[in-house]
């Protein structure tokens, strides 16, 4: 297959994250690696900078509700998916999708896998820096409901021209 | 005049308790003019517009930039996908 055809998906979704429709997309006959990376909801987070969080420290989280531009989002993912063929263009099969929703406790919430002839090609790094790059420039956001109330999660990063 | 819609998203959208607004600006607003003549009419959002990311036509916008005819406008807080 050319590059040119490579397969890329990008979505917005409220459906299940079925990971192995995912992977098989992305599969070419010349692949023979794939670093897939999903995040998924957690039911309860340490506080900041402790390992040894005992039980009654961690900040429980009864879902996350997250809501997308969703034009707008495609098309910065489509914009991420061309930066990881830039940068490392033995890459073959890209996916990035986010599921949006109420989404609960150990469910995958996104997606970023990228395949590649072999593993020593920069095919984790792509991957890694997929989901990066989808935490500064798409517009997703989040908010967290637990039982001490909802507040929305805001990220850090302002997107510069050109971005 | 220009009419624009402008999008509202996650806090910006709470605040205001609307999804979206139509709105009448002059010609040749910047964005800055976009966020200075918001943070004016709704009080609720002064504040946001401090912040707020920006775009136009879903490509984000910057402070100089002006925004065209009939734009769809979007605000909203950084984001926080994944």
């Amino acid at each position: 297959m050319q590059p040119s055809n490579f397969p890329t998906i990008f979505s917005i979704t409220e459906s299940e994250l079925d990971l192995n429709d995912l992977l098989a997309k992305i599969t070419l006959p010349s692949t023979g690696a794939a670093a897939i990376f999903t995040g998924m909801v957690r039911g309860e987070t340490s506080r900041r900078g402790s390992t040894q969080a005992k039980r009654g420290e961690a900040r429980e989280t009864a879902f996350l509700e997250y809501e997308a531009y969703v034009p707008m989002a495609e098309a910065k993912m489509k914009q991420v998916a061309d930066e990881i063929r830039e940068r490392w263009p033995v890459v073959e099969g890209i996916a990035i999708v986010q599921r949006i929703g109420k989404l609960y406790p150990q469910t995958p919430t996104v997606l970023i896998a990228c395949t590649a002839a072999h593993r020593d090609t920069g095919v984790f790094d792509a991957a890694r820096y997929g989901i990066d790059r989808l935490k500064e420039i798409v517009p997703i956001w989040k908010k967290e409901v637990g039982p001490n109330g909802e507040f929305w999660v805001e990220g850090e990063y302002t997107p510069k021209p050109g971005e | 005049m220009n009419h624009i819609k402008v999008l509202l998203f996650a806090t910006l959208r709470d605040r205001a308790g609307t999804k979206s607004m139509e709105i009448e600006i002059p010609d040749s607003t910047t964005v800055q003019g976009l966020k200075d003549q918001i943070a004016r009419d709704y009080p609720n959002l002064k504040q946001a517009m401090e912040t707020v990311l920006i775009s136009i036509n879903r490509e984000y916008a910057f402070d100089e930039a002006v925004v065209p005819q009939n734009a769809e406008v979007a605000m909203f807080p950084p984001v926080s996908g994944g």
